[in-house]
């Protein structure tokens, strides 16, 4: 009993597969989604999504949208992905650098509080590729 | 543009007669005229040529626009094909009801910048006036936010108390996600609304587009309508995690189905626009080459013409110095 894993952009689908078992991040924590989990929905923070795929973790970085698990169909609408193999860690960790140095300039509410998403999205993606590494 | 070009150019041409003929009666206006007794020499070929040339060029341009719009639509195709994925599970999740009774309705058209591509504006125009009349009501109140400056010419001239917003040039820059996030972030904040129809063209296929409309509902709605035991009854069974209260997400919920199903159509109306702009142009350019192998005889009839008077002058002229 496997379960059937959609992860969709507004661009393209990245992910459609079955899988064995994925580790999702949300607002409230990490939720581990086995076969056979009980029906939810719920929204997904920017974060890395694990999955386990013929005994094999793979790694991706999704920038925040919304889940719903039912039935052993999982299907996740996020506003971009990446998976691991697709992200080049030099261009990652120049990415970090420019949002760290975005945040310091960062004067009005505004301009922080973008400031600080675009920090997340970019740790985000260097920790995918730590995770793997 | 090409038709009206043609259609001033008609009347110029049958101005010496008594009174207007249409473009297309070219040969049975020359023909009257050579009968009319007010004097008027037949046509010259020179006029003839004249308009030969101007149909031929109008022809060269439009058989150039269509593969524009054919290229432009290939582009756009793949991506709206990717982008249909996306709001599927917003309509499992929570179905798409255009049927639910709601007081505030805000009607959202989306139409294109540029013209000349058939019908589809003036389709959308009309399914939002027909939505519009649908939902008046003692209670209930319409308004509309645009997309594009077509719809919006067609628009403002009724209706135009009740357009909130309107937004045009969407397609200077290519479309892509974050720019409609933008817009739907924009919409929300301006307008209450208790449902929102969005009115575009899907793209069946490149003959085919069909005027569509897409709801997305409020917060408030899905939660009422998902308590009682409508069809949005489904979405209890689902247990609502992370945030703080099932209000919150849904709140997130319907901004983010508003901004993918924006972004749908937004696409689709693009390719539909493309499509029909590549169908417009393949039918006026072979109107243009109809016209041209009309005129084409008119002017070898008109030469052959002007030749005979020349002969019969030249003859009788000839037999008068004679006899």
């Amino acid at each position: 009993m496997t379960l059937n894993l959609c992860v969709l952009t507004p661009n393209r689908i990245v992910w459609d597969s079955e899988v064995k078992e994925i580790i999702l991040s949300t607002n409230s924590g990490q939720i581990g989604v086995l076969p056979n989990h009980a029906p939810i929905a719920t929204a997904v923070d920017i974060g890395i999504l694990r999955i386990r795929f013929n005994d094999q973790w793979l790694t991706m970085a999704l920038m925040g949208g919304f889940a719903r698990i039912g039935n052993n169909e999982i299907i996740v609408l996020v506003n971009d992905a990446e998976k691991s193999s697709d992200i080049d860690p030099q261009e990652a960790q120049q990415t970090l650098e420019i949002a760290e140095a975005g945040l310091r300039k960062a004067e009005s509410k505004r301009q922080t509080i973008e400031a600080n998403l675009a920090l997340r999205r970019a740790r985000t993606r260097v920790e995918v590729l730590n995770v793997i590494s | 543009m090409a038709m009206a070009a043609l259609r001033r150019e008609g009347r110029r041409f049958t101005s010496p007669l008594i009174s207007p003929r249409p473009i297309t009666d070219v040969r049975s206006s020359l023909i009257s005229e050579d009968e009319a007794p007010s004097g008027v020499r037949s046509i010259s070929t020179q006029v003839v040529r004249n308009r030969m040339k101007s149909v031929k060029n109008i022809q060269k341009i439009t058989k150039a626009m269509k593969m524009v719009a054919a290229s432009k639509l290939r582009a756009i195709q793949v991506r709206t094909e990717n982008s249909r994925g996306l709001w599927q599970p917003f309509t499992a999740l929570l179905g798409d009801t255009p049927s639910v009774d709601i007081k505030k309705n805000v009607i959202v058209t989306i139409s294109s910048d540029k013209g000349l591509c058939g019908g589809i504006n003036s389709t959308s125009v009309k399914i939002s006036k027909a939505i519009y009349k649908l939902n008046s009501g003692p209670d209930k109140e319409n308004k509309y936010v645009i997309l594009g400056e077509k719809a919006k010419a067609q628009l403002i001239r009724d209706s135009k108390k009740d357009i909130e917003v309107s937004i045009t040039e969407l397609q200077k820059h290519p479309l892509n996600y974050t720019q409609v996030s933008v817009i739907a972030d924009d919409i929300l904040k301006n307008v209450e609304f208790d449902a929102l129809r969005i009115v575009f063209n899907k793209f069946q296929s490149v003959v085919s587009f069909l005027p569509t409309m897409a709801t997305v509902l409020s917060p408030e709605v899905v939660e009422r309508e998902s308590e009682s035991v409508g069809k949005l009854g489904d979405l209890d069974s689902y247990e609502i995690e992370g945030g703080d209260t099932k209000g919150e997400i849904l709140q997130n919920l319907t901004e983010f189905q508003f901004s993918c199903v924006l972004f749908n159509a937004i696409l689709e109306n693009a390719c539909s626009e493309q499509g029909a702009r590549m169908s417009a142009m393949d039918s006026s350019s072979r109107n243009a080459g109809e016209m041209l192998d009309r005129l084409t005889l008119t002017y070898n009839r008109t030469r052959q013409a002007s030749i005979t008077t020349e002969l019969i002058e030249i003859i009788s002229g000839a037999s008068a110095l004679e006899g």
